[in-house]
């Protein structure tokens, strides 16, 4: 189906945080003051690499308005800190391995007075030199960056099958090419901080955005060296994240601070401080030899991952064994020698980024497709086909996978498109001038969900009738964007006929949550979704049981709607409905958040942000209101929780993906030969997650994944020069403008899943990144001949002289 | 000699007269954000590139990380606390706009990019394509994709041609 809000009818469902956002009524974390605050900040490394010899902060100290200067000996707990592998310090001690590495912390009382308390300390450092590239990083006799060598590798990863050394030598025709990926910058529009806030009776309060609050406070209690239960971490609303924040940022320095200083800490990177400290995508360089046989079967693999994930380890492990399984792509190959290393190198910080390493993967893999297939003389979409996994194949780490027909469903879908058919004859247009070029290109694409076999990925969630009367869900996943909200509200909604001011929806607050994992690995949608399918059964017949009992009408002839239970069959008309457009005419704003209050208020103000849809009138009819029900009984007999583990493959293969979801992409580009810029004209992408619940939220992750997906192709990179960012900001690190993106952009769901799938709609919130780059230079090989095999796309490859005349008086230069 | 600055500031802003002792040099941005407590306009690149802390000054859209208090003293700011449907307390036809056709996603580029569109509306009511790209070129967004947003921009404008009509008609 295509997607779009025409076909979306009364599935088009209004955002209930949407009135707070376009009025700038929402307090972002980042917006929180409290009247007492003082603003921390933070001192980072004047060098890539270097030797700490001393630290001298008693000038900082003795400023006036100076509250705290902090260094590694005031850290009480772990100086450490890292999802996967805590080896990033809080603050050095010995050694600084980027630029972005933390010494100290100052308190004052104002930003200005901190940044000068951070001029007064002195760091005396002697200088290495820096480990600037993964081959630097390698070289025999390099320093070792960490304890945890060997050497300055993180992480190995290794696929063998078959014996591709004799395949190779038998194959007809072999292609070699080598592929590099920029280092990509999440670039949120928010960047980070939050507020700090010691209470009364000891415990810390922490707003700050996380895509998993129980994550941070697990690692923040490490650090402090107190109970996790003594901290509260408060993490949505967020002004987007895309990986970016799902390490610890400024946590450990606003909580530290604070609890030294007995005071709210304010804390608010700038711009070039989050370009410096901050994640980024790893870079990678992918080295790719595919061989096939005279008919154009592919019978061997080998590839070789390079990636550079910096100074410390954050996900790259995790990283590379996403990007090592997604480089055999959706085909069925036999023979396959498949090596990764993640390289430790004074670079930065590489860690998650929206698609995982398999952005790098896919453009490799779909790379090395349409060149073989120029060389067979055939249709790449075609060649593809011989070549695609049958459904009922294992996956790519020879796992079991749950089957689905989304494959193929993906790759005749883009087939029958009319922009893909415009490949086959691309369009001459003589009113364009001749260095103007155009063509169309295709890529497909398989993506994982979820964290992969042997790393727990657990899940669950709370269902209750609360003592207002309302059916509330609570849920450790955060909004930083995507529309979670609102996909359930939808759901709810759907499950329980009821109206969305019957809803109560509890997320980023770790003291009224349960946990129930993060929002990250396009997992979220699928979880919350399975969590109500186990929580709905005992929710309804509880409801429904005390219903019958109080008024002796049969449970069975009773339904849960708006407002309450009802009689079946009499439930008001279209009640099961989704808020209308129509509704939505009504929106109006509630009076105006008062700002810098009591800053518990803020998570509640955002999340009972659902008052400002107009409310449904009265219904008449109904047996019980949920009001009345919830005065029944105990509290905690309406409440209902469930844990389970994201589904995983039942093979013991580490990181193997169970679920997947497909999609394929045709892009059309102009390429003018003389500037060598590209421009994207139309764009399709189709995409098989199964149901869609959430159109509007659907369309917005797909156009956002595909036009950051852009901008990894053809405008960012992190420029470093001998480990220093030369790309500090906005200026000039390109992200794609208005003026940048797609003429045209179309969506089209495939929304088959098999009969009786237990897992229902899949994640859809890296599907749109993965495979538009592999599109766009395919596009670009039609326009103009030439194989990009490096991103973004060297404007330089692209400009061809041209026999035009020259102007008349124009001398030749 | 020029007379040394004073720290006396005044200016309307969103149609009230505000008057502050601050350094004349403090950016228009932080007297928003930290002096008067409107975070509504927000922070994001502090070089004039990403539009987030974009307002309106005597109508026209200025980026207010870039603007002193001395440029703007005196001057009629709105910012985005400032815009409000025919009552206050209600939607703009803007805000509506963004809000139905999902124009927004984390929402923190939006205070900027509904400013802009403002002043785009106020300049052309009914934008070509062409002019909604350069009217909403300095305000980046990160996670829409910009779909939503063209979609919001150009419902907005539709709405505001036939209230500007519909009030066209009542007073003739
Ligand atoms: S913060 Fe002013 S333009 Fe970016
Ligand atoms: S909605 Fe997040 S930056 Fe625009």
């Amino acid at each position: 189906m295509l997607l779009n809000r025409e076909q979306s009818g009364k599935r088009w469902h209004l955002r209930p945080d949407g009135a707070p956002k376009v009025t700038g009524q929402l307090q972002y974390l980042t917006d929180m003051t409290l009247p007492d605050m003082i603003h921390g900040r933070v001192l980072r490394s004047e060098y890539p690499y270097a030797r700490i010899l001393s630290i001298d902060t008693s000038e900082a100290e003795a400023l006036e308005g100076v509250y705290a200067v902090l260094t590694s000996k005031d850290v009480p707990g772990l100086n450490r800190f890292g999802i996967a592998t805590p080896d990033q310090p809080v603050f050095c001690e010995d050694i600084v391995r980027y630029v972005g590495d933390a010494i100290a912390a100052v308190a004052a009382d104002s930003p200005e007075r901190a940044s000068l308390a951070l001029d007064a300390i002195r760091v005396e450092y002697e200088e290495l030199t820096p480990l600037n590239s993964t081959d630097a990083a390698l070289a025999p006799g390099a320093p070792e960056l960490h304890e945890h060598g060997p050497g300055n590798v993180l992480h190995r990863t290794e696929i063998k099958r078959g014996d591709a050394e004799q395949a190779f030598a038998t194959c007809d025709h072999i292609v070699t090419e080598t592929y590099y990926t920029p280092r990509q910058m999440h670039a949120y529009m928010e960047t980070e901080g939050g507020l700090f806030v010691p209470d009364e009776e000891g415990r810390l309060n922490v707003y700050a955005a996380t895509q998993h609050g129980y994550k941070d406070r697990m690692q923040l209690a490490r650090i402090i060296g107190c109970p996790e239960e003594d901290i509260r971490v408060v993490s949505s609303p967020i002004g987007g994240s895309f990986g970016g924040k799902d390490e610890l940022n400024v946590q450990p320095y606003g909580a530290l601070l604070a609890l030294r200083c007995g005071r709210p800490v304010k804390m608010h990177n700038s711009r070039k401080e989050s370009v410096r400290a901050g994640l980024k995508r790893h870079p990678m360089k992918i080295e790719m030899q595919t061989g096939m046989s005279r008919e154009g079967i592919i019978q061997a693999h080998r590839v070789r991952i390079t990636a550079d994930t910096g100074a410390y380890a954050t996900l790259g492990a995790p990283v590379l064994n996403f990007c090592t399984e997604h480089c055999l792509g959706p085909y069925a190959i036999p023979n396959v020698d498949v090596e990764g290393v993640s390289v430790y190198t004074n670079n930065g910080l590489s860690g998650e980024f929206r698609g995982f390493g398999g952005n790098q993967a896919i453009f490799a893999m779909e790379g090395q497709m349409d060149r073989l297939a120029a060389i067979m003389n055939m249709d790449p979409w075609e060649f593809r086909r011989r070549n695609m996994r049958e459904k009922n194949d294992p996956g790519p780490l020879n796992q079991r996978i749950l089957v689905t027909d989304g494959l193929s469903q993906v790759w005749e879908a883009l087939d029958r498109s009319e922009l893909w058919q415009k490949h086959q004859s691309p369009p001459a247009d003589p009113s364009l001038p001749p260095w103007i070029k155009r063509g169309v290109g295709a890529a497909i694409a398989m993506h994982g969900a979820g964290l992969g076999y042997g790393i727990p990925d657990p899940a669950g969630g709370r269902l209750s009738l609360n003592n207002e009367g309302k059916i509330e869900v609570a849920f450790s996943y955060e909004e930083f964007g995507q529309g979670l909200v609102a996909t359930l509200e939808i759901m709810l909604c759907d499950l329980f006929q009821c109206s969305t001011s019957d809803l109560s929806i509890i997320i980023g607050d770790t003291d009224r949550v349960p946990h129930s994992g993060s929002s990250t690995a396009s997992r979220s949608t699928t979880m919350a979704w399975m969590a109500l399918q186990r929580l709905q059964t005992p929710f309804r017949s509880r409801v429904l049981a005390v219903a019958s009992e109080m008024y002796g009408v049969p449970a069975d002839e009773l339904v849960t709607g708006p407002g309450g239970v009802w009689r079946k069959g009499q439930l008001p008309a279209g009640s099961s409905e989704a808020e209308t457009p129509e509704k939505a005419e009504r929106i109006e704003v509630a009076e105006i958040v008062a700002v810098g209050n009591e800053s518990t208020q803020i998570a509640e103000n955002y999340l009972g942000a659902s008052q400002y849809l107009a409310k449904d009138e009265a219904p008449s009819g109904l047996v019980i209101s949920y009001a009345e029900l919830a005065t029944q009984g105990e509290a905690d007999e309406w409440i209902f929780d469930t844990k389970f583990d994201y589904p995983t493959t039942p093979d013991n293969v580490v990181g193997g993906h169970y679920l997947y979801t497909y999609a394929a992409v045709a892009a059309e580009v102009e390429v003018n030969t003389l500037t060598g810029a590209t421009k994207l004209l139309d764009t399709r992408h189709v995409v098989a997650a199964g149901p869609v619940i959430n159109p509007m939220g659907y369309i917005g992750q797909i156009e956002g994944g595909s036009v950051m997906a852009l901008g990894f192709t053809l405008t960012e990179d992190a420029v470093m020069q001998d480990s220093r960012y030369v790309t500090t900001n906005f200026d000039t690190y390109l992200i794609p403008t208005i003026q940048d993106i797609h003429t045209n952009l179309e969506v089209e769901a495939i929304e088959d899943l098999p009969e009786g799938d237990a897992f229902g709609p899949r994640g859809i919130g890296e599907i749109g990144s993965v495979a538009l780059a592999p599109a766009i230079t395919a596009a670009i090989h039609q326009a103009t001949g030439v194989w990009v095999n490096r991103l973004p796309v060297p404007r330089e490859q692209l400009v061809r002289p041209l026999n035009v005349p020259l102007q008349e008086g124009v001398s030749p230069s | 000699m020029s007379k040394p600055l004073e720290n006396h500031w005044t200016a309307v802003v969103n149609g009230e007269q505000k008057h502050l002792e601050i350094a004349q040099t403090t950016r228009l941005v932080d007297v928003l954000r930290t002096h008067l407590h409107l975070t509504g306009t927000k922070v994001s690149c502090e070089v004039g590139r990403c539009g987030a802390c974009m307002v309106l000054m005597d109508g026209e859209p200025v980026n207010s990380c870039l603007v002193m208090a001395y440029q703007c003293a005196g001057s009629d700011i709105t910012t985005i606390e400032g815009l409000h449907g025919e009552e206050k307390g209600t939607l703009h036809p803007i805000q509506q706009a963004f809000v139905e056709e999902g124009g927004f996603q984390c929402g923190y580029c939006t205070p900027g990019m509904v400013i802009s569109t403002k002043a785009l509306l106020d300049a052309h009511p009914e934008p070509s394509h062409e002019q909604i790209e350069t009217g909403l070129c300095g305000n980046l967004c990160r996670c829409t994709g910009y779909g939503g947003i063209i979609r919001a921009v150009r419902k907005a404008g539709e709405r505001c041609a036939i209230r500007e009509t519909s009030a066209e008609e009542t007073v003739s």
